[in-house]
């Protein structure tokens, strides 16, 4: 099958790339692996019920037109479709309803949104504990809130969000548990002028956090040494604030770091990514259109750098323009044009970023987490081994992939990733620019031998030499 | 780590390269006592030794080539003692299993190669003068087959066997192989991907991004770097990747005790997919059409692993030379210098370790390893 633009991840990025080059007359295709369009910041858009929806609040709300614009566009659609595979020839392999297709396309669009930060802190591997974005997605999708009082614990803007929604929910949290260090905010608030140019984020902020202060949610400041205690499953969390050690009780903790690009797919397909300091992550490198360094590969929303939903729609928006003209689809001198005027919407909206950056950087606990603390998750590889590895002489995460299977599980270094580079970064001395990233492979997710084994590519196969030696 | 700009005291032997051919005889030449520097690319390379599929694999090599095939045997009859050693060295247990290996025939066609193949290389071995040289395989019936191989599928026509075949976790091999060398003395660098190598009458200087490295004697095992660095000390090195993809999928019940060609269980439960062969150049991207090939291989292997997942898969280049067969060659015209080749780092890295590193510290190749020689191809060419 094939396609002019395929779009992957129905975010707001996605919906807004599809949307806008299917109304430029593409022929575009939409690939998702959920059922339904919003991604995970519009989860449910579209069947959400009234009350939730007001629970959820205007930010959320406002989702329902992008989808609906979407669905009004034209653009072809694939819900429930596993993207497993790009390569730089832009083919798209994915998986639906069990059965893998390959779709040729002439322009991508990934939209593959963020993921939250790995957190490694003593017991964040024990049942009980979760993150703030998979609670908040419970919320959503089917209105689930908490039985008993969660503590959440590390920072971010979702941290306050989540708990100010719960709390609407009658689940208000029995703690927020803040890890931004004392001090922080002032050193911050050069950014603060900047700040105020975006419209509306910081008037939300403050009345966020005069919500939790009405409905009476502790709320520890300037946290520490945070640790999970339990045997077999999560009991407490315990850490270090106002100069005294401090527990909290609960079988429900909900950790959170800020989010970070999903770089699986641009460095499945070898894009050229840098390190930003202010975003403590790597971003794929791309033009003012959202273009990457791989030939019509366009990143857009989060994907691209942190920026928020709005932000998200607008370079969807931008990226699909980028496409057009890639294609020749569109006069150039109007393409400009329509250009230009996001470019000044997203350069206003994103003025907030640097005060959120700044504020909300990850815990130094996080970045350099205790020797006995499990980085990679899937394999038990814990930060110890990973600095002893580096001590015999290991340069990077693909050497210390080797030795230690750190990121060889079911999540392919999803999950352990950054923390893997910061770790090797910090014990070598070295910018994260040069330890780089795990180089990552297909199929992005897990796939079934008998789907593969189905999987007919069409008429680039055929490659297959004899059998007559091994690989030994 | 990096920063270090300056030249380091000379070394009786630079080893350049440092995946599984290079720290095997890095780790024998400390191991002989010999101050030993080891020289690494940095976390992104070629590295066959990460791709490997990690096969101790004798029955098919040497089918043409005696010497090749008594030396293969040969590296299979140390490999016992080679992952003991190495797990007192270092405490790192290599997972090397001995179960003898499978030949798996998918059509008759291929049952018809494969016995041409035993006989012939029975024929080469004469085995009543030659145990040492041969593979030891013989054809498995069906019903051989399945007593062996439990699961197997009815689609597979028939196999060959050798009990002198096993298998080892390559990566651990690798990570056992660096220690073990640390241990002894050796000193490695990462990230000092040599660039020059010069000869002065006293010995060889390699120049690499981070620093100069001087020996009396230099060893290359940097794979298909070794083409390009052999020129400047006499050393002809005619390799070109050959190209394998890798299946492994999540961690599945056991299943599988003695490894196949294309399919084997490791010591983690995970399995390994793959044998397939593409001549590309250097490009290691993984091919769905290759991808899916290798999957429907394994199927018709085993059909039981229908719902197991795959969880990655990978490319990576086999160091091929014109024949196959490994070089193993002294430069004429600056003794001292080595070349060491094969794409077998994993069968032959017993071998490596305990008997051609002693060559190197002693005398050379000329007399136990001459007929691996480059210049076989020299006479090739010739008779051509």
């Amino acid at each position: 099958m094939r396609c002019d633009l395929a779009v992957i991840g129905a975010g707001p990025a996605g919906l807004a790339a599809a949307t806008r080059a299917a109304e430029a007359g593409l022929a575009v295709e939409l690939f998702d692996e959920q059922p339904a369009p919003g991604g995970q910041i519009y989860r449910a858009i579209e069947t959400v019920p009234a009350p939730r929806r007001a629970l959820l609040g205007p930010d959320y709300a406002a989702g329902a037109a992008l989808a609906a614009a979407f669905r009004a566009s034209g653009a072809g659609y694939r819900p429930g479709a596993l993207v497993w595979n790009v390569d730089s020839q832009l083919n798209v392999d994915f998986s639906q309803d069990g059965r893998s297709r390959q779709c040729r396309a002439r322009a991508v669009v990934v939209a593959t949104g963020a993921i939250e930060r790995p957190t490694p802190l003593p017991g964040w591997t024990l049942p009980g504990v979760t993150t703030a974005g998979a609670l908040q997605i419970l919320l959503k999708a089917q209105g689930l809130v908490p039985a008993e009082g969660v503590v959440l614990a590390g920072s971010g803007p979702l941290l306050l969000l989540l708990a100010e929604q719960l709390t609407r929910a009658g689940a208000a949290p029995r703690a927020i548990v803040e890890t931004v260090p004392r001090g922080r905010l002032s050193a911050a608030a050069r950014h603060l002028p900047a700040a105020l140019r975006a419209p509306g984020y910081l008037a939300k902020g403050l009345a966020m956090l005069r919500a939790l202060k009405r409905a009476g949610v502790p709320f520890h400041r300037g946290a520490e040494a945070l640790a999970i205690e339990g045997a077999d499953h999560a009991e407490a969390l315990s850490f270090t604030a106002g100069g005294r050690r401090q527990r909290i009780e609960s079988r429900l903790i909900a950790l959170h770091q800020g989010v970070v690009p999903n770089q699986q797919m641009t460095r499945l397909l070898r894009c050229e990514h840098r390190w930003s300091d202010g975003q403590r992550c790597f971003l794929p490198v791309v033009d003012d259109w959202f273009e990457s360094s791989v030939e019509k590969v366009f990143v857009a929303g989060d994907g691209a750098g942190i920026g928020g939903a709005k932000s998200a729609a607008l370079r969807g928006r931008l990226a699909a323009l980028g496409a057009l003209r890639r294609l020749g689809a569109g006069e150039d001198k109007r393409l400009a044009g329509e250009a230009a005027a996001l470019r000044g919407a997203l350069d206003k909206d994103g003025a907030v970023r640097p005060l959120l950056e700044a504020l909300y950087a990850p815990s130094a606990q996080i970045l350099a987490p205790a020797d006995d603390t499990l980085i990679c998750r899937c394999e038990e590889v814990t930060a110890g081994a990973l600095r002893k590895a580096v001590a015999l002489g290991c340069p990077g995460p693909n050497q210390a992939k080797s030795f230690l299977r750190c990121g060889m599980g079911p999540c392919q270094g999803r999950l352990c990733g950054l923390a893997v580079s910061e770790v090797i970064a910090a014990e070598r001395g070295e910018p994260q620019q040069t330890i780089d990233y795990y180089r990552i492979r297909p199929p992005l997710k897990p796939l079934p031998l008998a789907e593969l084994a189905a999987f007919d590519v069409g008429d680039d196969a055929g490659d297959e030499a004899g059998d007559d030696q091994d690989a030994a | 780590m990096s920063g270090a700009n300056k030249d380091v005291a000379a070394r009786d032997v630079v080893v350049v390269g440092g995946g599984l051919v290079g720290a095997a005889v890095a780790y024998g030449l400390a191991r002989q006592g010999l101050s030993v520097v080891m020289l690494d690319e940095g976390d992104v390379a070629y590295r066959a030794s990460r791709g490997n599929f990690g096969l101790v694999w004798v029955q098919s090599k040497g089918d043409g080539f005696q010497d090749y095939a008594r030396w293969t045997r040969g590296s299979a009859d140390l490999w016992p003692g080679f992952a003991e050693e190495l797990k007192e060295a270092v405490g790192i247990a290599v997972g090397y299993r001995k179960p003898g290996g499978v030949h798996l025939c998918l059509s008759e066609q291929e049952l018809e190669e494969v016995e041409l193949r035993i006989r012939r290389m029975h024929n080469q071995a004469g085995e009543a003068l030659d145990p040492g040289g041969d593979p030891g395989s013989r054809l498995l019936d069906r019903a051989e087959l399945e007593a062996l191989l439990p699961g197997v599928g009815p689609e597979v026509v028939g196999g060959a066997y050798s009990p002198h075949d096993g298998h080892v976790s390559p990566l651990y091999l690798l990570r056992a192989l660096h220690e073990g060398f640390l241990k002894l003395g050796g000193l490695y660098r990462a990230e000092s991907r040599a660039r020059r190598i010069a000869s002065d009458g006293a010995g060889f200087l390699v120049e690499t991004e981070h620093g100069r490295f001087r020996g009396a004697r230099v060893v290359l095992g940097a794979g298909l770097g070794n083409k390009a660095l052999g020129k400047g000390v006499g050393l002809d090195v005619p390799v070109s990747p050959l190209k394998g993809q890798i299946l492994v999928t999540e961690r599945a019940e056991r299943f599988l005790e003695l490894p196949t060609i294309n399919v084997r269980q490791t010591e983690e439960g995970t399995v390994m997919l793959g044998d397939s062969h593409e001549d590309v150049g250097y490009d290691t991207f993984s091919k769905p059409a290759v991808m899916s090939e290798i999957a429907r291989r394994a199927l018709v292997a085993f059909p039981a692993l229908r719902s197991v997942k795959v969880v990655r898969a990978w490319g990576a280049l086999r160091v091929m030379t014109p024949d196959g067969f490994p070089i193993y060659e002294e430069s004429e015209s600056h003794p001292g210098a080595f070349a060491v080749n094969c794409h077998s780092g994993v069968t032959l890295a017993a071998a490596h370790a305990l008997k051609l590193a002693p060559l190197i510290g002693d005398g050379g190749f000329s007399r136990t390893l001459a007929s691996f020689s480059s210049r076989r191809f020299d006479a090739e060419a010739s008779r051509a």
